[in-house]
This record gives structure tokens, sequence and C-alpha cells, in this order.
């Protein structure tokens, strides 16, 4: 793990009301890694991201590009330069495929129409729908425009919380793709939480399991891909 | 025809202030997913503004818009401080607090002004007997005609800013997804003040143009006026700023029409009540009205 640490996060503990879900989790995302969070529901995946994007009460130390943003709004800290796709709904319905792009460039005060049309070519689908409703998409393109809304803030750090969820096989495939292309094309570093492991640990650097709430082993993706009792336990082969 | 023009020209400016009520009720509906109560309450607030300022200081158009400043420091103060605060704890509870606002402004004005009876108010518009067109027979007013370009130009300019301006496309993105919207780095805070603030001043203007076909400025000015404003907002979809500026200007042709056509059932004292047939016709057929959008969501 070299310094350049683009977060570290330090015993971070988080949870909804009296109920604590983090039991202060120790996590490192390098420039470029993609570092994948594994774990059974309710395990604290997505309670993770939250933290991490200040949408919850958290304690504990969360830097970013080593400046601490534990005490940061969610605003500010998109501003800082993280990108959160939520899990679900991460589009505006109402909103045409266009706006939710610019509505994601909304931290830049430049004009945006370029980094549109770019994103617009990366995937063709919602080209074709520009002047559509997001509501109007399917699922996959919903969540590629969830995705391509985060990127155009220009993020260094994107998370994404279940990028699978509810979408068709094939679909996930491409999904998943797509996040490795980006992350070697821009040298983006990806938080990726997800409860497909076997795709997720193919295109990741690093993996982390969590354990309600606490991490309990974590190491390079394909090292703990060949550990036999990880696999049993978490891949379920 | 005469007839049915002069009931048509008349119940487009009363249906323009209905508008003007209910494009605020809109503008806090799809900000922050609340009924306003008090948005009657702060027009009327502000055209006390007005009247003051004008009586003192300044012409009465210059009065006004300085009362829509008002009204949008007193609308985002009242989502910052007490519409927030409150909404944290309980949705249930912004709805009473926005009725207790309701009493509390209405009880305020004549305290605040020391004013007792009805005050004067100057004119908006030209309204000398002579001031009016002559079309098909009927007349039409020139205060009435200033009355809906004045919508006309308010929603005009409530489009351009929704549409084409940064700010409206952050407000839409609130609208919308308020959770999701900080993650695009929008400070929600700071939008559904302006928002607040924003119907407040919308509303500012119909205070203004309600003093002006008055004359005068009462505490009880807007009560009516805001429960016409809600059924128009309703039977417009309550999401929709259009559905707000054609079901308001429909309503007021309508009251108009059936005051006017059954003088001895209806009449204008019992015109009030198509606004609360239309509510309860509106929740029973149509709860999406005419422009809302049905909100569908994937699961």
């Amino acid at each position: 793990m070299d310094a350049a640490g683009v977060l570290e996060v330090g015993g971070l503990q988080a949870g909804y009301g009296p109920v604590e879900v983090l039991h202060g989790i120790d996590l490192t995302v390098a420039e470029g890694e993609i570092v994948v969070v594994l774990g059974a529901n309710g395990a604290g995946k997505t309670t993770t991201m939250r933290a991490v994007s200040g949408m919850i009460p958290r304690k504990g130390s969360v830097r970013l590009d080593g400046k601490e943003i534990a005490e940061a709004s969610t605003d500010a800290i998109v501003r800082a330069g993280v990108a959160h796709v939520p899990q679900g709904r991460g589009t505006f319905t109402d909103l045409t495929v266009e706006e939710n792009l610019r509505v994601g460039a909304y931290v830049r005060d430049d004009d945006p129409e370029e980094d549109v049309n770019h994103w617009l070519d990366v995937f063709p689908r919602l080209k074709d729908r520009r002047t559509q409703k997001a509501g109007s998409l399917s699922g996959g393109e919903q969540q590629m425009l969830a995705i391509a809304r985060a990127l155009m803030c220009r993020p260094h750090l994107l998370l994404c919380d279940e990028p699978s969820l509810g979408l068709a096989p094939i679909l996930v495939q491409d999904m998943f793709r797509t996040l490795a292309q980006l992350n070697r094309d821009t040298n983006t570093s990806i938080l990726l939480v997800e409860q497909n492991a076997n795709l997720a640990m193919e295109i990741a650097h690093r993996a982390y399991l969590l354990e309600t709430g606490s991490i309990v082993a974590s190491g390079d993706a394909k090292e703990m891909l060949d550990d036999d009792a990880i696999r049993k336990a978490y891949l379920g082969y | 025809m005469q007839r049915f023009l002069q009931y048509l020209f008349d119940g487009l400016s009363s249906g323009a202030i209905y508008a003007l009520l209910a494009l605020g009720l809109v503008i806090v509906y799809r900000g922050t997913g609340h009924l306003n109560f008090a948005q009657g309450e702060m027009a009327m607030i502000s055209a006390f503004m007005a009247w003051w300022l004008s009586s003192h200081w300044l012409p009465i158009w210059f009065a006004v818009a300085v009362s829509m400043v008002f009204a949008f420091a007193l609308g985002s103060i009242t989502e910052g401080l007490i519409i927030r605060p409150i909404g944290e704890r309980s949705q249930f509870a912004v709805g009473v607090a926005a009725i207790g606002l309701l009493l509390g402004l209405n009880a305020l004005a004549p305290f605040a002004w020391k004013v007792t009876v009805p005050e004067a108010f100057g004119s908006l518009f030209p309204k000398k007997d002579t001031d009016f067109a002559r079309i098909g027979g009927a007349t039409w007013r020139y205060e009435n005609i200033g009355i809906l370009i004045s919508l006309l130009v308010v929603a005009g300019l409530l489009f351009l800013l929704f549409q084409k301006t940064k700010l409206g496309l952050a407000m839409r993105a609130v609208a919308s997804n308020a959770e999701s919207a900080p993650l695009a780095g929008i400070k929600k805070g700071r939008v559904l003040m302006i928002s607040w603030g924003l119907a407040a001043s919308v509303g500012a203007v119909g205070g203004g143009m309600v003093a002006s076909i008055r004359g005068n400025v009462d505490s009880s000015m807007m009560l009516a006026i805001f429960f016409s404003a809600t059924a128009a907002a309703m039977l417009g979809g309550f999401d929709s700023l259009i559905g707000a500026v054609v079901a308001g200007l429909a309503l007021g042709v309508l009251e108009n029409m059936v005051a006017g056509y059954f003088p001895d059932i209806i009449g204008q004292e019992l015109k009030g009540s198509v606004s609360l047939l239309i509510i309860l016709a509106v929740l029973l057929f149509r709860p999406s009205g005419l422009f809302g959008s049905r909100r569908v969501e994937r699961v």
C-alpha cells in the first residue's frame, strides 16, 4: 500500500439514530485503484458509502487526498472530488438524460457541454435518449446514467453502491466492464460495494470483507480469490 | 355573447390572482412537499409592507417590488427556522406549524402596523371609470388586463428560471430526488430556502394586486383567495407550474360564470364554494390533477 491514498478511512463509526452499524472500520483506496467491499445483507456496505460521503452522522477519520472530510457536508465532499452513485435511485427521474448530466456538473463553473457529449458517446444508449425523461429509461440505462451523472463532476474517487442491483446478468457484465475501462482510461479510483462478488473481484485490485459492521479480512483481490476459506464463506463455491 | 365575455374578462383577473398564489403553493410543494397554509397570509403581510412603504416613502410599484424582497426573506427564513427543523422530527407537524403561521401572521399584521380598519392602498393600474377597452360589447378594464399581464410575466420569468438557469436546474433536481441532490454537490438547504422565498415573493405580487383591486389592505383580504388558490393548485396537479396558471385562470372564470349565470342560486356570496367542490372532485376522481405527474417508480 503506497502512501498516496486517495481515501483513507480510520476507525469509522456510523449508524442510524441509536443503532450503530459500523463499529470502527479502516480502509484505504490508493490512486487509480479499484477496491471492492464485500459482505452479506446488513453487513454495513451501504452505510460505509453513506458515511464516507457524509449522508449520515459519523465518527472517526475520513481523509480525501490527505484532507480530513469527516466533518464536511455532503455537497462539500462532492466538491472535494467524491462522486457517489447511490443504491437504486441515483437518477433524477423527472429530468431528461441531458439534464441529469448537467446536474452532475453542478459543482463545476465551466460549460459542461463537452463532457455531456463525451459521456453520451461512451454510453450510446443514453445518446439515443438524450431528451427523454430519465424515469422512462430501463433499469440498466438508468444505472449507466447514474454513473455518467456522477462522472460529470470529474471526481478523484467514485463510490458505487451495488451498481449491479436489479440488472439482467448480461447488463451486469457490461456494467463491470465499463467500470474497469473507466478506471484504466481515466485513472479514477473506485470504491465499489457489491453482493455480486465474483464479477466485482475480477475487476478489483483489492478487497475488504465486511461482517456485521467490522472488517474481517482484506487483501489483494487475486490472493483472496485463491484463499479457499474466504472463497467458500463469501463467494459461495 | 356580451354577457359571456364580461364574465370571462372578470374571471380572468380573479383567476390570475388565484394563479399567482397557486404558483407559490406549487413552488413550495415541489421543493419540500408541503402545502403552505400560510401562503395567503404571507402575501397579506407583504401587501401591508407595500402599503406602509407606499404611504410613507415610495411610489406604489416600487413599494410592491420592495415587498417582494421582504417576502423572499420572510419565506426563506420560515423554511430555515420553522419548516425544516420541525420537518426533521415530524412531517405532520409541519402542516400544523403552517396553520399556526397562518393564524399568527393574520393576527400580527394589524398589531405590527397598529391598524384596525382597512387602510387605503394606491392603484397599480389605471383605474378611472373610463379606463377600459370595449370588446364585443363587454368592458375589459385596464386594471384587469394589467393583472393578467402581470401573471403572464411572472409565469414566464419562472419558466425561464426553472428551464434555463443552473439554479432552476438545481431546484428541479431537489424536487425530483431530494436525497440524491446533495450527491451532485447541490446545497439542498439553500435551494429549499430559495424555493420558499421565491414562493412568498410570487405571492407578494398577488397580494399587491388584491390590495390594488380592493383599494385597501386588511388582514382578512387573502383568506378566501387562499382557498381558491389551493383548489387551483390541486386542479393543476400541485407540482405543475403550467397547471397552476391554467387551473387558476380556469377556476376564476368558472366562479364568475357560475355566479353570473345563476345569480339566485349561487351569486357572489356562494361563488367561493365552487373551489371547495373542485377540491373535493379532484381528490375523489383525479388526485394527480390535470397536469400533475403521477409518481410511478421502478421497484
